[in-house]
């Protein structure tokens, strides 16, 4: 941070005496003098001359945050932290968090199996994925939402609306009911890596996430981008389609740099933005959502894009420019780095340390991104039972509230539109960014998850959902009904303050029909529930 | 352009403040107790509480493009850069001509809606407005502007959010001090004691029966209460929330003057924060988002995706400026974006990232009726950043910490815009 006029280091007199408590640890073995030449050098800015215990407790944690001013912390903020430690009755030893990390909601069944096969064992288990018999879930796909295994060519004449509530229902039903529940959770993650908006590309979406995103999911990441960079759907929203060699459009170019490959500080330029944006002219659309190289479009002068020069081009080889770019951004050390650190955010911490991000930036460097291999750097037992909790996005609420109700499903539809209320409604982020993944933006969130939780612990109906709850009565005590509630909602670690509320809401009296809705209600709106 | 188009003011009376009260209601809150001792440099309002205003600040995402917000018809190459996608000039023959401003900029008619408050003098334009950091991604430019800094990793909070946390609170028993209209709560906001996103404010609810929800809800205050923050206290918040917009009936509201608020999920916001503003409650901000500006392809400013997206802004302002501001509620409305886009149009009939914008203050304590700008070095090529883009003359920080100051009463700009030295440009009356 540069040293203005505005925070100069303030005079001795301004600066109140540091309380013993304090003090860094760390500094005191250094002294008192050193300690507070030092603090004055880096943090010492007029506006945040004393850090509050809060921020020098996580300057313990992380060491740069002592000497870095931290202005938001001198008034009193709200507190804002991506790091949330795990519950203390989530085991750390076991494969409880391995379960709740891989799957969209733990459930008995995943436990079983997890401790069956071990942590390893469980990990291989759920990434070859294609070995997972998962019939029963396709079939349903297969019946319900035909239109998903329609081309292009067929979808462009379908009506619209069923196009994408057939996309969102699907999308739902396998993230709650596929036994592939690794798969899924990482589906959603290049959903949202590739982002688009239903809104823009329409039909063209189906075969985006079946071509691109579901098949390489748990591939190979140069495949993925190259099927991304292939599909006429991000073609369409990146306007890329729209490109020309007279004024190039460069939505695609940048956004393929920023989001998709090296970051946005990966190192490359606004000139590198329209040297790749003429580069990619001639790579559009045809028919009914075709991907295709249109020669007359293309640019086909020389270029270079960072630091490779790119010779011009012309005729149907004009492509291999773009292909040849797209190959050098695959294997450069940004996108390594970027592709890693995103996954460990979202497999494993929010704020994944140096050490975390090379090594799994290596298992990407040595595999030309081979997704499987950098996860099982990822989700090794040391890191992720250290690692913090994180923040179940609504989609993941909804789709792990339904796993533990385990309900009798008819038609999802109505369960599908409480995403709408809930903020997360599937393919409707409009910019390329994706839903963001941050406690920060979601946990204020909570009051539509109440909510949705209420509703959907009273769906009783044979034609949409049904909830049984038999079970639950039939336990005997009302301790019993709560321990089965432990089990099938919290992976039997639920933590003792939500147990007492619902031993004390569910009262002395055997429990009737509403009232054990209302406890499951309950059981999914508590904080544990909100947690992965 | 002409030498003498509005330039820079450098008004002495940025100091004086509007005393007008909130209705008379708002008591002056104390605000002993509320900023530890230790704590250096705080200067305290001379005039916290009672005469402050609500802050809405509305984020254009996207990058919306400044040239056709408020097209600069006075200089030639605005119109040889914009071959397809110009708005006419305000002197020609069609329909879709432009509303002359002051001989030099001009509104399209898709943004007739901001002409009422323009004529009043409560609505100032500033062109060729935006960040010093000239980044072209919208994440990264939206992030620094919602911040009030950009590349600084030790700041998380937004300036808002900063703001609501270094002032003492309007009502002191209020249970909701700002409101993000939206699913989650935006950056701009982040780190304001008391502050949710609130989607739908007129159906804030938890469902289930009415007879069991006060038990329902105490279940809820146990369970959260040993959460870890954020979620402690957003839930405790939230279930304030719950019992306190149970009791306002919001979904009833009748806007003043008869305005009527487009049903957009824009003019849905605007309206519902102009609802909780009067229910008096204590909202101090509230931050809502339009998008729609990422105007690559087909942009479409005189009929098209852009008209559509303009009409759906201004006549949501000018819904707001009817209902809020002339019935003297003490408000200030900002809306700005996070770059503008290139002067030259693409080969999509679009426009590409680009630098400057404009942005907009609206409010009975702006100094409006002008477009201000300062230093405007046109759209000439050789004056263009990198030879495509509208030069930032104007730091969006100068016209937001004027504000902060005179507007919300806020003495602490350097919490609130940490590093940044303002240039005052006499935007406040």
């Amino acid at each position: 941070m540069p040293m203005t006029s505005e925070h100069r280091a303030v005079s001795e007199q301004e600066r109140p005496e540091l309380e013993p408590d304090d003090r860094d640890p760390d500094a005191k073995e250094e002294g008192d003098h050193r300690s507070r030449r030092s603090f004055l050098f880096f943090g010492a800015l007029a506006a945040a001359t004393v850090l509050p215990k809060q921020a020098r407790a996580q300057g313990r944690v992380r060491q740069r945050a002592v000497l870095e001013p931290q202005p938001d912390q001198q008034f009193a903020t709200a507190r804002v932290t991506e790091n949330i430690a795990a519950f203390r009755e989530w085991d750390a030893s076991g494969v409880t968090r391995l379960v709740r990390r891989v799957t969209n909601g733990i459930i008995p069944g995943e436990i079983t199996k997890a401790t069956d096969l071990g942590w390893n064992g469980y990990l291989n288990y759920q990434l070859n994925y294609s070995r997972i018999n998962d019939d029963a879930c396709e079939q349903v796909i297969s019946s319900m939402w035909p239109l998903m295994s329609q081309t292009s060519d067929t979808l462009f004449a379908a009506n619209a609306e069923q196009v994408r509530n057939q996309l969102r229902e699907s999308t739902l039903f396998r993230a709650s009911f596929s036994k592939r529940q690794l798969y899924q959770r990482m589906v959603e993650f290049w959903t949202d890596h590739f982002n688009m908006d239903v809104d823009k590309v329409q039909y063209l979406i189906v075969a985006d996430q079946r071509d691109v995103i579901r098949k390489h999911a748990l591939g190979n990441f140069q495949d993925l981008l190259k099927a991304s960079a292939h599909s006429a759907a991000m073609m369409a929203y990146l306007d890329q389609n729209t490109s020309r060699n007279t004024a190039p459009n460069q939505n695609y170019a940048r956004e393929i740099m920023e989001l998709h490959t090296l970051g946005v500080d990966g190192g490359y330029t606004q000139t590198d933005v329209a040297e790749l944006s003429r580069v990619l002219t001639g790579w559009t659309i045809q028919g009914r959502g075709q991907f295709t190289f249109n020669p007359n479009i293309h640019d086909s002068g020389a270029k270079t894009v960072l630091g490779m020069s790119i010779p011009g081009t012309s005729g149907s080889d004009g492509i291999l420019e773009g292909e040849k770019a797209i190959d050098m951004l695959v294997n450069h050390p940004s996108t390594a780095k970027f592709i890693a650190k995103k996954m460990l955010k979202w497999l494993l911490t929010p704020e994944p340390t140096d050490t975390q991000i090379n090594a799994v930036a290596a298992a990407y460097r040595a595999t030309k991104g081979d997704i499987k291999t950098m996860i099982r750097v990822i989700l090794n037992e040391s890191w992720l039972n250290a690692a913090p909790m994180k923040l179940k996005r609504p989609f993941h609420f909804l789709a792990s509230a339904l796993r533990s109700l385990a309900p009798t499903v008819a038609s999802i539809t109505t369960v599908n539109n409480q995403l709408a209320a809930l903020g997360h409604v599937q393919f409707a982020w409009d910019t390329p960014d994706g839903y963001p993944d941050k406690v920060e933006y979601w946990a204020g969130n909570i009051v539509p998850k109440w909510n949705t939780a209420s509703s959907i612990a009273n769906l009783n109906s044979s034609t949409t959902v049904l909830v049984d709850t038999s079970a639950y009565r039939a336990a005997g005590t009302t301790a019993a009904a709560i321990d089965m509630i432990d089990q099938n909602f919290f992976g039997g670690e639920m933590p003792l303050v939500t147990r007492n509320g619902l031993l004390n809401y569910a009262g002395t009296t055997a429990l009737n029909e509403s009232r054990t809705r209302e406890l499951l209600a309950l059981a999914m709106s508590s904080n544990a529930f909100q947690w992965y | 352009m002409d030498e003498n188009h509005e330039a820079d003011c450098g008004c002495a009376e940025y100091n004086e403040l509007s005393r007008r009260q909130f209705l008379g209601r708002a008591a002056g809150a104390s605000a002993v107790a509320f900023f530890p001792d230790w704590l250096p440099k705080i200067v305290m309002s001379k005039s916290f509480a009672a005469n402050r205003d609500i802050m809405v600040s509305v984020f254009m995402r996207g990058g919306a493009d400044g040239l056709t917000l408020v097209p600069p018809f006075g200089d030639p190459a605005y119109y040889t850069s914009r071959s397809t996608i110009a708005i006419p000039r305000p002197d020609a023959t069609v329909a879709t001509k432009g509303i002359n401003l002051d001989n030099f900029f001009m509104l399209p008619q898709a943004m007739s809606g901001m002409v009422p408050a323009f004529t009043a003098t409560d609505l100032l334009i500033v062109h060729g407005s935006g960040q010093t950091n000239n980044s072209r991604s919208h994440f990264d430019a939206q992030n620094y502007m919602e911040v009030g800094k950009p590349v600084d990793p030790s700041l998380s909070t937004g300036w808002l959010g900063r703001h609501v946390a270094s002032i003492p609170p309007l009502k002191p028993t209020g249970l909701l001090r700002g409101v993000g209209i939206a699913n989650g709560l935006q950056k701009t906001l982040v780190g304001a004691p008391k502050t949710l996103p609130i989607a739908d404010p007129t159906n804030y609810t938890v469902g289930g029966a009415a007879a069991t929800q006060p038990q329902r809800l105490a279940f809820l205050q146990a369970d959260y209460a040993t959460a870890q923050e954020p979620m402690h206290a957003d839930a405790l918040d939230a279930i304030n929330t719950v019992n306190l917009l149970r009791s306002l009936n919001l979904a009833t509201y009748r806007p003043a003057n008869n305005a009527v608020y487009p049903n957009t999920s824009f003019g849905r916001a605007l309206r519902s924060v102009a609802a909780l503003i009067k229910q008096d409650v204590g909202i101090e901000v509230a931050q809502v988002d339009i998008g729609g500006w990422d105007t690559h392809s087909a942009q479409g400013p005189l009929t098209g995706g852009m008209f559509n997206t303009m009409t759906d802004f201004s006549n949501s302002i000018a819904a707001f400026y009817a209902d809020v501001i002339t019935t003297d509620y003490p408000v200030t409305l900002i809306a700005m974006s996070e770059f503008g886009r290139n002067v030259r149009e693409n080969a999509s009939g679009g426009t590409d990232h680009g630098r400057a914008s404009a942005m907009f203050a609206l409010g009975k304590g702006i100094k409006g009726g002008r477009v201000l700008t300062k230093n405007w070095v046109g759209l000439a090529k050789e004056n263009l950043e990198q030879g495509q883009d509208l030069k930032v003359t104007v730091d969006y920080r100068d016209i937001l910490s004027e504000i902060v100051q005179n507007r919300l009463a806020n003495p602490n700009l350097d919490f609130v815009f940490p590093t940044w030295k303002p240039t005052m440009l006499g935007v406040t009356r």
